[in-house]
């Protein structure tokens, strides 16, 4: 069971990134969102975009070169398209959509067609193949309990450390309290002041760079694939849900939980023979805390039902 | 009768389409257009179900995939089957009637278990318990693979619906290059089409039919009035979940072999599409969303063809998912109540 712990913590904090990047967008304008793992691949694929070699030709139907930027630079530039995106789907898709007042039901269904379709011009774009990043194999080594190689060691202590950057901007940042505000009442905080359209772009740019670089660390450990974030989009919801939807310190411990259950389940016993079935042990927590305990570990009871 | 625009206009669009189906398929439009009408009728028969949760009660269920796929696994599994890449087949002996009536229930059953969430879940909430519930069922099923013959699946079960196939049908097409045993398939969908919708055309109207759209409008006042609000959303999904099992069934047939992979989550959003499409509430509706949107799809394919010279198959099928998704969101944002549907019965936002 011990040695699935490190790549327990790997999934988690990739997990952990990404459900908070998912509870900051749902807490600030209530949008359930489908394409949130599509944002989490756009990190992945620009970075393969930007930094693997010149020579392949490989994207869009092999008409188009990578870069060849170093990877660094990639990383950078790739949060930066992410923002990007984030910033034009809230520009020209939510916004219009939120002033037209579209029922929330009807955003939800507009962000899972968003998603099929963004989905499958990756497909076209990117092609069905795996790739990976242009990084050196590296052997694994033992850190305390778990075994993993330096580089994946060097994505946990960064996820960690941008964990408490999240944490530390939405506490003491003007910006931060002023998305907490809105998160926590959209009327009040008009009140006050502030300018919930304005908040509620920067919140699509820092939930999108964030989500990206969760893709990017998923590049990085595992590989580049096309549909490489909706196959971790429910993972994700219930790690959000887990810890507690629309708060931020719950959907990071819960995030954690669900990627380290989902590896360390791989180990136990009734488990064995069953590989396949890991997903839905972390599935079937999200229905049961749902149905028992909607509000999660950390969310405080407000209606739901 | 009063004369509907609405209903002019429905028709209309679906003759153009498959008029364009002729036109631009001037060689064998036959054999596309029998496809496409088999299609059509078990994926509209699939979409009146997920209707009766949606348009009717106002249930956002999103793992609709999950009851075709449980109605297809009973029924299959009761019926003689190989299941695996070296099985043998295996059989129950029960007649094929009664194994299809089982697996309709079974999936109305799994639409009591799903639906229970409903009860105190919120909308949205429900539609991620929906999603997530089908992708249980589609893990399990693919990891136990005694059973369902994991990622090869199971074959030769076709024969129990084709013993029935009536000789007409092998007659008719003999002119045609199209498989009898999928035209029978076809045949039997729009048989079961027409069945449903006129049950589903006394229920509609009847007191229940009523107090379910009441569900949808405002439940408080349907408790108020003493009707047990959560029954009728259990019963609700009962009975659209036994419809989306039968089209299950239907769909297997169709392919004459049953895998995991039928029943992805994309499945469930091919069906939004189409009960989007023909119009959310709306009785006939997804006949006709179902007709155009397998009208676009298959043309997608050879306009894609002509776009991209050196795209692989995959890549190529690719086109007809960004078209999907583009369907959805402009339909759901400038036509949220598709071609048939009334935009004032539709439910946009959680109560």
């Amino acid at each position: 069971m011990l040695d699935q712990l490190g790549n327990g913590l790997l999934l988690g904090i990739i997990i952990a990134m990404a459900s908070v990047a998912l509870s900051l967008l749902y807490g600030v304008t209530r949008i359930v969102n489908f394409a949130h793992g599509e944002i989490i691949a756009l990190g992945a694929i620009c970075t393969l975009f930007f930094s693997n070699s010149p020579d392949s030709r490989y994207l869009y139907l092999d008409r188009f070169s990578p870069l060849g930027i170093s990877f660094p630079a990639s990383i950078a530039l790739s949060l930066i398209a992410c923002g990007l995106f984030g910033a034009f789907l809230e520009l020209f898709l939510f916004k219009p959509l939120r002033k037209k007042e579209v029922g929330n039901i009807a955003v939800l269904v507009v962000t899972i067609g968003l998603s099929i379709f963004v989905r499958y011009a990756y497909l076209l774009f990117a092609s069905e193949k795996v790739r990976s990043f242009p990084l050196d194999l590296e052997r694994r080594q033992t850190y305390l309990f778990f075994d993993m190689t330096p580089r994946n060691f060097n994505v946990l202590i960064a996820g960690i450390v941008v964990m408490i950057l999240v944490g530390l901007f939405l506490t003491y940042t003007k910006i931060g309290k002023a998305m907490r505000a809105v998160r926590d009442s959209g009327d009040l905080s008009s009140v006050s002041g502030i300018n919930s359209d304005v908040i509620i772009l920067v919140t699509w740019i820092s939930s999108s760079m964030l989500a990206g670089l969760a893709g990017i660390f998923q590049g990085i450990i595992n590989d580049v694939r096309w549909n490489m974030g909706f196959i971790i989009l429910l993972l994700i919801f219930a790690g959000t849900v887990l810890g507690g939807i629309g708060t931020s310190f719950g959907a990071m411990v819960g995030g954690f939980i669900i990627g380290i259950l989902v590896q360390v389940s791989v180990g136990l016993s009734f488990m064995e023979g069953h590989y396949e079935a890991k997903n839905a042990v972390a599935l079937a927590i999200m229905i049961v805390i749902l149905l028992f305990r909607p509000q999660g570990i950390f969310g405080t009871k407000e209606r739901i039902s | 009768m009063k004369i509907d625009s609405k209903l002019i206009f429905a028709i209309l669009l679906t003759s153009v389409s498959i008029y364009l189906v002729f036109v631009l398929n001037p060689e064998g439009p036959q054999r596309i257009l029998f496809n496409l009408l088999t299609f059509a009728g078990i994926y509209g028969l699939s979409a009146i179900g997920l209707n009766i949760h949606f348009g009717w009660t106002g249930l956002l269920n999103f793992g609709h995939a999950s009851f075709m796929g449980i109605g297809a696994y009973v029924t299959i599994l009761l019926i003689p089957h190989a299941a695996g890449r070296e099985g043998e087949v295996t059989s129950t002996g029960l007649p094929f009637i009664l194994a299809l009536i089982i697996g309709i229930i079974a999936a109305a059953l799994f639409g009591l278990l799903l639906g229970l969430p409903a009860i105190r879940l919120r909308g949205d909430y429900l539609a991620i318990v929906t999603i997530a519930a089908a992708e249980i069922f589609r893990l399990l099923a693919r990891d136990f693979e005694s059973i369902t013959g994991g990622v090869y699946g199971i074959i030769s079960f076709s024969d129990a619906l084709q013993k029935y196939r009536l000789s007409f049908i092998d007659n008719a097409l003999e002119n045609f290059d199209f498989s009898p045993a999928q035209a029978w398939v076809g045949l039997l969908s729009w048989v079961f089409i027409i069945l449903t919708l006129l049950l589903l055309k006394r229920l509609n109207s009847s007191p229940w039919g009523r107090a379910l759209r009441a569900v949808r409008e405002d439940e408080d006042a349907v408790r108020a009035l003493g009707k047990n609000a959560v029954w009728l959303k259990l019963q609700s999904f009962m009975l659209g979940a036994g419809i989306a099992g039968l089209a299950g069934v239907l769909l297997a047939f169709n392919y004459g072999s049953l895998e995991t992979n039928l029943f992805i989550p994309l499945l469930t959003f091919y069906i939004w599409a189409i009960m989007i499409l023909g119009g959310v509430g709306s009785l006939t509706g997804p006949i006709f969303g179902s007709i155009i949107f397998w009208a676009i799809i298959s043309e997608t394919d050879r306009v894609a063809a002509l776009i991209f010279e050196n795209a692989n198959g995959q890549q190529l099928a690719g086109v007809r998912f960004v078209l999907v998704g583009i369907l959805i969101m402009i339909l759901m944002i400038f036509r949220p109540s598709g071609l048939l549907g009334k935009k004032e019965e539709l439910l946009l936002d959680v109560k």
